[in-house]
């Protein structure tokens, strides 16, 4: 059904109801109307009955008076009259006949009742003359005494009539009183309806009233409702260009002339091609038009072309349309290079979205999670559609007080930002630290609309600020520990207390010069760790002769070695082991290994060196049969003041940094450390060096492996 | 043995040169009796003999450090009652907290004056005495 149909069917509805009404109120009218004239006629009638009871009281007279007045032709007059008035009031009822109220076997019973009285009233009058004229003629008292008890009892019987005939009137009395009564409440009922009436129809009017007012306004719409037509066509912000069924423009609107720069003059005959790339054509060419169809045709996006022959993005929707029996084409046309332009724009911002190294939580002002990236995914482990509607507080860690999110939220309501480091809990349970920017982000109004938290995991920067940490603190005990020593035995030397006993006094100064050795050699170790690991060690990579090499240090250390009854044998012969190195670097490093070997072996022990070819490395090992490395030692052996049994280090005099700087010469070298230890009964250090290839002798050769080593070394 | 005097020191300290020094410095400045002892398990060997009026410890010891040293030795009857005394560089906040959660009833921060040490545990021994704890050793 379409709307003209319903607007004929709501019509005719309308209609039929508003005649039913007519027809209603009509019918209450004319009933109350006739209420009201009955209700006038009975109450007339009932005056009229209550009338009667006059004359009919008149009509029993004559037997009464006869008896104390024997005047009967003056009695007979009476009755005449009486007759008379009685017939009078009677003829008067029957003149109600619009009444409903049905009477008539009172009258009936009335006439009856009337003729019998009259009859009766005659009787009792003849009686009365006979007996006067019996009286008059001396007759005797018997005569005149039947005559009397006729008399009486013709009276008796006239008593009869006139009681039947009250009778009837009271009947009709009360028959009209009730009628009375009746045809009152119906008048009532009726002006309540009627009441009902009236404010329906001043509802009505105020209804119709609204309703015409619109109608007349829609009227003087329709009429000026051609021009405005062309004005909006002309003003509206889509391009609108109708096209025959051949493809040719039939017209254009003015957004359209502006949007191609053509007027609809210039345009005239020209097909709807000219206004596309020559490339999108065939897109267009394929689009159906039809009207409904989800086709092509609606909403394709093509590649306009202006005047100039600049192109442009635009969005072409297409319906066919029948005007006078003709079809045409109406194009509404969108100029969509904006949109293009905004939509790349928050492509590009949806790529920095899911593709940055920083978490990016985005919340609704409740504070319920509405998006995440893939990085927030990487660092808390919960992916995206796990924390949706989610509060944030599903990442905290506990290790925060109440305190500290109350100012950070203190700082977000104010400042609209807070940024800091913040310890949070990855969906695995493992705390982590990050950095945490938050902002509000507000709209126009200023309102706050949503919180964005962008945030990164700073764990490793803090474990490796921990580790610096850790280390400045061992640094510092470690240089404390000695000094503590030689500030406490100078002291009690000078005091002169110990002086009495010379064997305390050389105690205390052999400690005091022990410690400051030591204090050298800590600084010394530290100064090396530091410069290599910023990379400020220089290297001065030469071809060196890893067998000569050993040799120096082997002899370097013996003396050493001999302090602690140790002997350390080479084996190592004349082998040609070259390696590009940096000399003074590589007998640092033996020097290390050498001391570690000679300070862990038991007295009478054998400390072996040895050199072998490894595949592309040369090898140099030393091995000695001291205890051994405990296991629980292994992973930790050549970490900074590592030392399996720290109180050997002061027996010992170690730095507990000898390994960790020799590991970093090597890694620097292009070399690689390591160890094999059979507890108990031998430990061999090893370091690995490639193997001098006859090329590099040459500086620049030199050079160019040095490149390679740092490039192998970078990986450790 | 007198209620008062101070007289036996149970010394722990990791570092033998320091060991060396404080217990030269609390034996001839201070004339007390000192155990000096390098670990804990050394100090767990003399102490049931030593039976020590005070214990002298330092803190960052391996393996057995101060405060486990500590609790080692006050399960041991001869040690349960003495004072102990804490000889450490690690005096932060967070350490000294600790030390009053064990027990300690002084701390001697390091580096120190051997000089002026014996008399500085003399003070400690006195404050302890007058603390109130008369059946000290």
């Amino acid at each position: 059904m379409n709307k003209e149909e319903r607007h004929t069917l709501a019509y005719g509805v309308a209609g039929l109801l508003i005649l039913a009404f007519f027809v209603w109120t009509f019918n209450l009218l004319f009933s109350i109307q006739d209420h009201w004239s009955e209700s006038n006629d009975v109450t007339a009638m009932d005056k009229d009955v209550h009338a009667l009871f006059d004359p009919w009281r008149n009509l029993n007279r004559p037997g009464n008076d006869v008896l104390e007045n024997y005047e009967v032709a003056a009695q007979n007059k009476a009755l005449g009259r009486y007759l008379q008035e009685y017939r009078q009031a009677r003829g008067r009822l029957d003149m109600h006949g619009r009444s409903q109220v049905d009477l008539s076997d009172y009258y009936r019973g009335m006439d009856a009742a009337a003729e019998e009285m009259e009859s009766l009233a005659k009787r009792v009058l003849e009686l009365a003359e006979e007996r006067e004229s019996l009286r008059l003629a001396g007759a005797d008292a018997v005569s005149i005494s039947a005559a009397e008890t006729e008399a009486a009892t013709t009276m008796a019987r006239m008593d009869q009539a006139f009681q039947s005939g009250l009778d009837m009137i009271a009947g009709m009395d009360q028959i009209l009183d009730q009628r009375l009564l009746d045809l009152d409440a119906a008048r009532r009922a009726g002006v309540g309806s009627l009441y009902l009436i009236v404010i329906v129809a001043l509802f009505s009017s105020a209804l119709s009233l609204v309703l015409l007012r619109r109608t007349s306004v829609q009227g003087a719409a329709l009429r000026s409702g051609s021009e405005r037509l062309n004005a909006i066509v002309d003003n509206v912000v889509d391009g609108i260009v109708t096209v025959d069924e051949s493809g040719t423009i039939e017209s254009l609107n003015r957004t359209a002339e502006d949007m191609f720069g053509y007027s609809s003059d210039s345009l005239s005959g020209q097909k709807f091609h000219s206004l596309i790339q020559p490339e999108s054509r065939a897109l267009y060419d394929a689009a159906d038009f039809q009207p409904g169809s989800q086709a092509a045709g609606r909403n394709s996006e093509l590649t306009g072309m202006r005047r100039d022959g600049t192109l442009f993005s635009m969005e072409l929707e297409g319906t066919r349309i029948s005007v006078e029996g003709s079809p045409i084409i109406i194009h509404i046309v969108r100029d969509i290079t904006e949109r293009k332009r905004s939509e790349k724009r928050l492509q590009l911002a949806a790529t920095v979205f899911e593709n940055t190294s920083e978490g990016i939580m985005i919340t609704d002002r409740d504070g319920r999670i509405q998006s995440t990236n893939p990085a927030f995914t990487a660092i808390t482990g919960f992916a995206a559609d796990e924390v949706l509607g989610q509060n944030p507080r599903i990442l905290q860690s506990g290790m925060q007080t109440r305190d500290f999110y109350d100012a950070m939220w203190k700082s977000i309501d104010i400042t609209g930002h807070w940024h800091g480091e913040i310890v949070n809990r990855r969906k695995n349970g493992e705390a982590y630290t990050q950095w945490l920017n938050i902002n509000a982000v507000r709209d126009g109004s200023g309102q706050v609309t949503h919180y964005v938290g962008v945030t990164f995991d700073i764990s490793d920067l803090k474990a490796s600020e921990r580790m610096k940490d850790e280390f400045i603190a061992t640094v510092s005990h470690e240089l404390r520990t000695p000094l503590t020593s030689i500030h406490g035995s100078l002291s009690l030397l000078d005091s002169g207390v110990p002086a009495k006993s010379p064997e305390k006094s050389m105690e205390l100064i052999r400690i005091a010069k022990n410690n400051s050795q030591r204090l050298v050699r800590l600084i010394d170790d530290i100064l090396s760790i530091a410069k290599i690991e910023s990379e400020k060690m220089k290297f001065h990579l030469r071809p060196v002769d890893l067998g000569e090499l050993v040799m120096d240090a082997v002899e370097a250390n013996q003396e050493y070695a001999k302090q602690f009854g140790v002997q350390i044998q080479a084996e190592t012969g004349s082998i040609g082991a070259r390696v590009l190195g940096d000399k003074d670097r590589l007998v640092q490093v033996l020097t290390n290994l050498l001391s570690n070997a000679v300070k862990h072996s038991p007295e009478d022990g054998v400390i072996g060196v040895g050199i072998v070819r490894n595949e592309g490395y040369w090898r140099v090992k030393i091995t000695d049969t001291g205890p051994g490395i405990p296991d629980s030692f292994r992973g930790e052996i050549f970490k900074k003041f590592a030392q399996a049994d720290a109180t050997d280090r002061r027996k010992r005099g170690g730095t507990g940094l000898g390994l960790s700087i020799s590991k970093a010469i090597i890694d620097r070298l292009g070399g690689r450390i390591g160890f094999e230890s059979d507890p108990g009964i031998s430990t061999c250090f090893y370091f690995d060096l490639p193997v001098m290839q006859q090329h590099w002798s040459t500086e620049a050769g030199a050079q160019r492996i040095m490149t390679s080593v740092e490039i192998a070394a970078r990986p450790e | 043995m007198s209620d008062e005097a101070l007289q036996r020191i149970l010394y722990v300290e990791d570092d033998a040169d320091i060991r060396k020094i404080v217990a030269m410095s609390l034996e001839m400045v201070g004339e007390y009796s000192v155990a000096a002892c390098g670990s804990c398990a050394d100090a767990l060997e003399v102490v049931d003999d030593f039976d020590p009026d005070l214990l002298l410890l330092d803190v960052m010891m391996p393996e057995v450090d101060g405060p486990a040293t500590l609790r080692a030795l006050r399960r041991r009857a001869s040690a349960a009652d003495a004072p102990a005394v804490f000889i450490t560089a690690k005096v932060q906040a967070v350490d000294m907290e600790e030390y009053q959660r064990l027990g300690v009833f002084d701390v001697i921060v390091k580096p120190f004056d051997p000089m002026a040490l014996s008399d500085r545990i003399g003070q400690i021994w006195q404050q302890y005495r007058s603390d109130g704890h008369d059946d000290a050793g």
